[in-house]
This record gives structure tokens, C-alpha cells and sequence, in this order.
């Protein structure tokens, strides 16, 4: 899209996002979920204002790494205290406080506890932002008035044009006969 | 629309009794008419009301009027130092710290209640979790206050953490203290992110609903492009999962952590195993009370009856009262391991917390953690808000004076009697405290106006359309891996 017609002369035509079809209830949304994984569709998702369960079954969505990303944040934590204390208090500033030896575990372990906690937390609500692509304030999707709807109560699936097995008419007809109540092109 | 026919009986709205399961099926949890674009209207017409109800500009008005107070209070104590407060030889740890460990535990029954609910799958706890991760977070910033300022000259405070510096000194990671200072940074961290990370669905919710260009663009940078896609739900689901199972782990430590500045001292009264349950137990005690004491007002305020029922009341009054009748197994088991145990220093603490100076709050506390929470056995007390309320706030008083006489009995009756000397707050502790409230209060009353106060995409989840079921089970376990 041009934004200064001077320093753009032609205006470049929309590109076409692919297809944007609304479904009225979660059952229609499954079976459509599954039907479109079984034709071969490999560039589409699943949009709906809340989590339903068994979508990514339907979807044939993998599960995601985020469990050893929080593994690896806590055993950063842990592991990045115990290194930390005996560094500060018995090398680069070496005390005896109460006695007690200039490194020993159980003094450290409440830390380690904490730090494996805060660890694992940052790393998987970061790890979060970066497998779904987010922040990402503009989409394509979002150019729609029907799909403002989504985090009230739209369900949808979107097909991008750009997916080996699209077809402007045959998806339209497919989408369609999986139940979708109205199916609308988007433009990027 | 996309909603779907509802299963429910009209005319089943807030006042409904939903407190019992017919034995066939479960009593709904979302009352009234219960579509997906019902509760998002009633959840959203809070914060996009033009104005907000009479009670919350009078409540905002005095709340903002305690924040000043408590800057005033503070600007006080920096310039002058902290001989303005009570806190003596040998009551050293006097206001701050009795208000520190009274706000941190009031913040965990938020945590309790969206991270271990969670992992039972306690369907409802989507009508009161973000409201309750909301008193955490504000909770925890009103216990980080008290020890900056604590420290006396708070702009040394950076010496608890490890950075370097000119004189080559570190911080002392045998330090309970220190211990403390990490924990209470992580919990509020965690806190913080937890609470956030459950709000984008819903802040993007008010982004796609908004009607002028600067809510759109706040709320559109808040929900960071949230589209409600699969992918999206599918990583948001197992990121609040995880969320739950550390801040489960962080909700038994941080209070254990705290109290490990008391167990791991050798003075009669504090050097005891039972400290870390003990005020974890008590932690959540509070934090249930407060939330309690908070969802009845909020509820009839705000028109959010049909969404917080009765049923969560009944809930929240019934953990209140198991926590309670933990508190006073642990309050029994402490005198009776004093007298067992034969050590006259450890039978004199004691003692003297029911028969020394302040044996006054000995017994208030005995009264209003062990005595009133007992009330809830009954159904009556539960659903009542002009008994249920009361109780809840008996219950702060009690746990607010248990914190009290903790640290300042004994403290006050030394090893050596020539040492003894009693502990009075002065007016400026009084009115921090109060600032610390009115702080709480601000920071909740903009929350319930400017953020989602009941989490949307929870609540429309545990709608009986929500359900759906996959028929291709074969097919999709060859795909899903």
C-alpha cells in the first residue's frame, strides 16, 4: 500500500492474504480443523477467543519446546547462584561469617530455589513471545471488520493464498461445505 | 452470532444459590445468560462504562489521599531518620518488618488460587483468578516498600544485590536476609508475569472492542498482537501451565523464605522448624480473607454477580476456613512443643505472649484466626455478606496482630531482663501503614476500571459450548508426531 503518492507513483494492488471463513459453534470448528489437515492445507490456523480443547489434535499441531526452555531458565537460575555466592564470598572477597566454611550447599539452597523459579519464568514467558511471533502489531487478519470479533465470540479459520493447495474458488467451496457460515477474501 | 443456545434455566442469575451439585450434573458456574459474547459484555462494560460507580471515585478519592500520606510519611522518615518510628533496643525490627511479612502473605492467596487451583483444574477459579493475581501483584509492591525504606538510607538499598563496587564488598549469601530479598524479587517478578501473560487474550478483548484511537492503541500495545490463533493458544496454554507449576513451587517458598529471617536466628520463639509451614499456612490464611473481603464488595459494585456467585464465596469461605484450622494446629502445636520441649527460655516466650505485655493481641489473635473462621462451617455464615464480610476482615486484624506479636514479643523480653523494653509504634508508623492500604487500594480500584477484573477467554472457556470433540483420534496422534 502506498502512503505518499509523490515518492510512489503506481499504487500497488492489495496482495491477497488468503481466505477468511467464521464458523458458529466449536464442533463444526473441530471437524473443519481436522477436514483441512486431511486435504493437505499446510498454511492455515485456527483463530478462536478462547482455548478449545483437542485443537491441536485436530490441527495436527506439535507440541512446542517451551517445557526445556523453562528447563533450561531454572537450571540457569540454580546453577547461576551456586556459581555466584561462592565467586563473591570465597574468591573475590573471601569472609568467614559465622564460622561457617567460605562455600557449603545448604546455605544456598533457599536461593537456588528461587533463582530456579525466576529462571524457568522469564525464559518461558520470553520463549513464549518468540515461538509465536509476538509482538506483532500488524497482521493482515486484523484489516477485516469480521475478524475484530475473535476475542468475543468469532470462530475462524484463515487459509493463506500463499499455501501449495490453495485455490481462490475450490478452497471457497471446501470451506463452505465444512460449514463455514461466511467466507470472505483478505487483503494485505 | 456465534453463540450457542444455552443450557441454562432462565432466571437463574447472582442471587442464584449455586452452592449444590443436584448429584447428577455440576451447578453452573456462570450465571444468567450465559453466551460467549454475554460474558465478554459483561466483563468489558466495567472498564468501558463512561463513568464508574459513585462508591469508586469516593473510594478512589480516599485511597489517593492514603498514597499521599504515605509519601509524606516516608519523605519524613528519609530526611529525618528512622528515630521517628518505635522501633528500639531491643525492638529493632518493629513497623516495617511486621508490615512487610503481613503484606507478603496477603499476596499469596492469589498465587494459591491461579497456580495450585490450576493444577487440580478447579473450574472456579476462572471467576476470581485474575482479580485475586491482581491483590499479589499489588501486594508484593506494597511489601517491597517497607524494607527499601527500612534500610534507612533507601538509596543504599542496591548493596543487596551483587554489583560491583570501589570497595570490593559483596553481599553475604549466608544471609537470611538476602535469602529474602531474592525471594520476594522472584515472587514479585513471577507474579508480575504470570498475571500479565493470563491477561493479553482479554486485554486484546478490549483492544478489538475499543471505540476511540488512544484505548485501541494502549490496549493494541498491551495485547502485543494477539489474534487468538491456535498456534497461539497452544504455547499460551503450556506457558500458564508451567507458570503454574513453578509459582506453585514459589507459593510454598516464598513465605517459608521469610520466615527462615525468624527460624534462622537463635531466639526463643523464632528458632523453630514448624516457622516455614507455619507462615506459609498463615500467608494464604490472609490472602484468602483479603480476597474474600474483596469479591463481595466488587461483585455488587461492579454488576458481576452472574460471573462471581455465590458458589465462589462458599469456595473462598471454606479454604479460609480450613487454612484457619491449620493456623490453629500450629498456634496449639507451639505451646504445646514450649512446655514439651523443657527449655524455660522457650516456655517464658510463650507465656509471654499471652500473659506479658501484650497479651491483649495474645488473645486477639487466638480469637480471630482460631475462634471466627469457625463460622464457616456454617452455610449461613458463607452466604451471608454482612457475616461472611466481617469474619474476612476479623481475620486480617488477627493474622496483621499474629505478625505483630511474632516479632515484637520476642524481641522486647531479652535473654537478659536489664535489656527488656517494650515497643510502642509512633503516629508516623501508624500512618504508613495506613499509606501502605491506601497504596493497595489505588493500584486495585484503576485495576478493576482499566484491565480485564475476570478473565474473559477462562470464563467463556468453561462455558458448556466450549466443548467440542476431536473424531479422528488415530489419524491425529500419526500427525502430532
Amino acid at each position: 500500500m502506498s502512503t505518499a503518492q509523490n515518492v510512489e507513483p503506481v499504487a500497488e494492488a492489495p496482495r491477497m492474504y488468503g481466505l477468511l471463513a467464521e464458523f458458529h459453534d466449536v464442533q463444526t470448528l473441530l471437524n473443519a480443523a481436522v477436514a483441512l489437515r486431511k486435504a493437505g492445507y499446510k498454511k492455515w490456523d485456527c483463530y478462536t477467543p478462547f482455548p478449545v480443547h483437542g485443537m491441536d489434535k485436530a490441527m495436527g499441531l506439535r507440541p512446542s519446546i517451551l517445557p526445556w526452555i523453562a528447563l533450561a531458565g531454572a537450571m540457569a537460575g540454580v546453577f547461576g547462584i551456586l556459581a555466584l555466592a561462592p565467586l563473591c564470598n570465597a574468591f573475590l572477597y573471601p569472609m568467614i561469617f559465622s564460622g561457617k566454611p567460605y562455600w557449603g550447599l545448604p546455605g544456598h539452597i533457599p536461593m537456588a530455589f528461587a533463582l530456579g523459579i525466576l529462571g524457568g519464568t522469564v525464559f518461558v514467558v520470553h520463549g513464549m513471545f518468540v515461538l509465536a511471533r509476538l509482538p506483532q502489531f500488524y497482521h493482515p487478519l486484523f484489516s477485516t471488520e469480521r475478524f475484530r470479533r475473535v476475542t468475543d465470540d468469532g470462530m475462524f479459520i484463515a487459509i493463506e493464498a500463499t499455501d501449495p493447495s490453495y485455490s481462490p474458488s475450490a478452497t471457497t467451496q471446501l470451506l463452505k461445505k465444512l460449514g463455514a457460515a461466511a467466507v470472505e477474501e483478505v487483503r494485505d | 452470532m456465534a453463540s450457542v443456545t444455552t443450557t441454562q434455566v432462565p432466571g437463574m442469575t447472582g442471587d442464584f444459590d449455586n452452592t449444590q451439585d443436584d448429584g447428577v450434573s455440576k451447578a453452573p458456574l456462570v450465571l444468567g445468560e450465559a453466551t460467549f459474547h454475554e460474558v465478554t459484555r459483561k466483563i468489558c462494560r466495567v472498564a468501558e462504562a463512561p463513568r464508574a460507580p459513585l462508591a469508586w471515585y469516593v473510594a478512589f478519592a480516599i485511597s489517593t489521599a492514603l498514597v499521599g500520606v504515605l509519601g509524606a510519611m516516608i519523605t519524613y522518615a528519609v530526611f529525618t531518620g528512622v528515630g521517628v518510628w518505635g522501633n528500639n533496643s531491643p525492638v529493632f525490627w518493629g513497623f516495617p518488618i511486621i508490615n512487610f511479612v503481613f503484606w507478603v502473605g496477603l499476596a499469596h492467596a492469589g498465587t494459591f488460587i491461579s497456580a495450585i487451583l490450576l493444577l487440580f483444574r478447579q473450574k472456579w477459579r476462572t471467576g476470581i483468578n485474575r482479580f485475586a493475581e491482581a491483590t499479589t501483584v499489588f501486594a508484593v509492591v506494597c511489601a517491597g516498600i517497607f524494607p527499601g525504606i527500612h534500610v534507612g538510607r533507601p538509596w543504599f538499598a542496591y548493596w543487596m544485590a551483587p554489583v560491583p563496587n570501589v570497595m570490593g564488598a559483596w553481599p553475604n549469601f549466608y544471609s537470611p536476609l538476602l535469602w529474602d530479598a531474592i525471594a520476594v524479587g522472584t515472587y514479585s517478578t513471577v507474579s508480575m508475569l504470570f498475571w500479565y501473560v493470563g491477561m493479553i487474550p482479554d486485554l486484546a478483548t478490549f483492544r478489538d472492542r475499543s471505540t476511540t484511537r488512544i484505548r485501541h492503541t494502549i490496549y493494541g500495545i498491551l495485547a502485543m498482537g494477539w489474534r487468538g490463533s491456535a498456534k497461539h493458544w497452544q504455547l499460551y496454554e503450556k506457558t500458564i501451565l508451567i507458570l503454574a507449576g513453578l509459582a506453585t513451587a514459589l507459593v510454598l517458598g516464598v513465605s517459608s523464605t521469610v520466615s527462615t529471617d525468624f527460624a534462622v536466628s537463635q531466639l526463643p520463639g523464632w528458632h523453630e522448624t514448624i516457622f516455614p509451614p507455619y507462615f506459609t499456612v498463615g500467608a494464604i490464611f490472609s490472602g484468602f480473607a483479603l480476597v474474600l473481603a474483596l469479591a463481595i464488595p466488587a461483585r455488587e459494585l461492579f454488576g458481576l454477580k452472574d460471573l462471581i456467585t455465590k458458589r465462589h464465596l462458599d469456595n473462598l469461605a471454606k479454604i479460609t476456613l480450613v487454612m484457619g484450622s491449620i493456623v490453629t494446629y500450629i498456634y496449639m502445636m507451639e505451646f504445646f512443643i514450649a512446655y514439651y520441649s523443657g527449655n524455660g527460655y522457650e516456655q517464658f516466650a510463650y507465656l509471654t505472649r499471652i500473659m506479658g505485655p501484650y497479651w491483649r493481641m495474645g488473645w486477639l489473635i487466638l480469637f480471630c484466626n482460631c475462634v471466627v473462621p469457625q463460622i464457616f462451617w456454617f452455610k449461613f455464615a458463607r452466604s451471608t455478606w454482612w457475616l461472611a464480610l466481617p469474619a474476612a476482615l476479623l481475620c486480617l486484624v488477627g493474622m496483621w496482630s499474629e505478625r505483630f506479636v511474632i516479632i515484637v514479643t520476642v524481641l522486647n523480653r531479652d535473654f537478659l531482663p536489664s535489656a527488656w523494653h517494650n515497643y510502642a509504634p509512633t503516629w508516623v508508623d501508624w500512618l504508613t501503614f495506613a499509606g501502605s492500604i491506601g497504596l493497595f487500594f489505588t493500584l486495585f480500584l484503576l485495576f478493576c476500571r482499566f484491565l480485564p477484573m475476570i478473565a474473559m477467554s477462562e470464563v467463556k472457556s468453561i462455558l458448556p459450548q466450549a466443548e467440542g470433540h476431536v473424531h479422528d483420534d488415530a489419524a491425529a496422534v500419526k500427525a502430532g508426531h
